[in-house]
């Protein structure tokens, strides 16, 4: 079966072994760099339109498909499957690269961990080894749960068979209240990665500023493993603002302190809590970890206003978290964070 | 339609943007940068944001927070991934009454302007 892909900078043909890829991972996966954010439906930027043939879309809801012109054809590339052969139009100029394509991958869960009352992280142990950027994430699929979900990455190694993911548990959420309802290990799941363009760049990145709340931590604590490994923080800073409800909620304190200790004082880490006072200036466990009371992009607008003339002009800033935080933080960047719009990096979710 | 009072000077803070109906109900934002002011649609041009919700000014550059599409505002310049210009309506400041020259509503065409009908699809 072959997928033909009319692009503005020509027209390419993907061999697709079986109809069981979308259209997205399709030609991400011959190294087509179609354009995308989310990769699960959320955001419409892989938008195109069926020329011609026979396509099975998934989830025709998306919140994805609000802008799409149904009429002439228009699908979400990650949602949809071709049945055959078939003609797709993608309005965007596309390269085929040969290096370090996404693909599909299996593994099985390894090793679960509850780390507070709703969040968890588990390990996926993968049959061969796989590399990604700090900050990417992959798309998770488990047998017998519809869709994908996208979870970024935890941990950080140049080549890793073992990626660590955080989920936070949401009512009626299928793939957490799996997670949490039965023990998963063993469980044989289905990856395809690495996705995702909020990376860390070493060689170009300088000062670091991370505003970021609950789950959304996950990509920034990769991001930090490689800042501190590749010695980024012996020339630049470092800034994070964490938002979590009441100091129950928060998680990866003591990994947090360990980064900032390794950073020789060069990375701030301040805890924001949003549903109660700071009991003290630091976390009870380590004053490496400094508490302030608010919305963690209030915080980070309170402590930016007073540093920013000191940040680099490499600086980068940024965002993970649910929507509402997330503009929150692009305006405290912008404003406060004295950062430019292309210098502010996030995955648009929405 | 003709040169039409929007506003006072005071009701628009320095890097701020309030949207106003101007005469005949046509809905425009006034954006106050460090020098000066423009008059905008009210909606991004990306993806029809109402602007007067995501948009941010600050160092004389409209930010769209949504997506991070951005223009400067002194020279209209697009920044970063923008791709498409923002449309203005002529505007000057006359005593404490910021004016713009209005004479039909300026609409991003998010409807009929689609590159995928183009016959020229493969050379844009």
């Amino acid at each position: 079966m072959s997928i033909i892909l009319q692009t503005k900078s020509g027209e390419f043909r993907i061999d697709a072994e079986d109809d069981s890829e979308t259209l997205l991972f399709a030609g991400l996966k011959a190294g087509l760099t179609l354009p995308y954010e989310c990769a699960t439906g959320s955001c419409g930027t892989c938008r195109a339109r069926v020329m011609r043939g026979d396509v099975n879309d998934a989830w025709p809801e998306a919140p994805g498909t609000r802008q799409l012109k149904r009429h002439k054809g228009d699908v979400l590339m990650c949602q949809t499957r071709a049945r055959g052969e078939c003609l797709i139009r993608v309005p965007a100029v596309v390269d085929r690269k040969s290096e370090n394509a996404p693909r599909r991958i299996t593994g099985k869960i390894d090793q679960l961990n509850r780390l507070n009352r709703d969040v968890m992280d588990f390990v996926v142990a993968l049959e061969d080894e796989s590399a990604f950027a700090a900050g990417q994430f992959m798309v998770v699929n488990v047998p017998g749960l519809a869709g994908g979900r996208a979870y970024s990455m935890v941990n950080y190694e140049p080549q890793t068979d073992r990626l660590r993911f955080v989920v936070k548990r949401k009512p009626g959420g299928g793939f957490s209240e799996w997670l949490f309802g039965e023990d998963a290990t063993g469980t044989k799941i289905s990856l395809f990665g690495p996705l995702g363009k909020a990376t860390f760049q070493p060689a170009t990145d300088g000062d670091l500023i991370f505003i970021t709340g609950g789950s959304g931590i996950a990509g920034i604590m990769s991001i930090l493993e490689h800042a501190v490994r590749s010695g980024h923080f012996s020339a630049s800073r470092g800034q994070l603002f964490f938002g979590v409800r009441t100091l129950e909620d928060a998680f990866y304190v003591q990994e947090l302190a360990a980064l900032a200790e390794r950073s020789n004082g060069a990375l701030s880490v301040t805890l924001a809590l949003s549903h109660e006072a700071a009991p003290s200036n630091t976390h009870p466990t380590s004053d490496l970890i400094q508490l302030s009371g608010g919305f963690v992009h209030d915080v980070a607008a309170r402590s930016l206003a007073t540093t920013a003339q000191s940040v680099s002009d490499e600086a980068i800033g940024f965002v993970a978290g649910p929507p509402a935080m997330v503009d929150g933080a692009i305006r405290v960047l912008l404003g406060d964070g004295n950062l430019p719009p292309d210098r502010i990096r996030y995955d648009k979710f929405s | 339609m003709s040169w039409i009072k929007v506003c006072k000077t005071t009701d628009v803070p320095e890097n701020s943007l309030k949207k106003f109906w101007a005469a005949g109900g046509i809905p425009l934002i006034v954006a106050r940068y460090a020098d000066g002011y423009r008059a905008i649609p009210p909606v991004c041009p990306h993806m029809e944001e109402p602007l007067e919700e995501s948009g941010v000014i600050a160092g004389c550059v409209l930010t769209c927070t949504k997506h991070l599409w951005a223009w400067n505002l002194a020279t209209l310049e697009m920044q970063g991934e923008t791709e498409r210009a923002l449309k203005t309506y002529e505007v000057k400041v006359e005593g404490d009454d910021v004016m713009a020259f209005v004479e039909s509503e300026l609409l991003y065409d998010f409807e009929e302007v689609d590159d995928m009908d183009d016959d020229d699809f493969f050379n844009s």
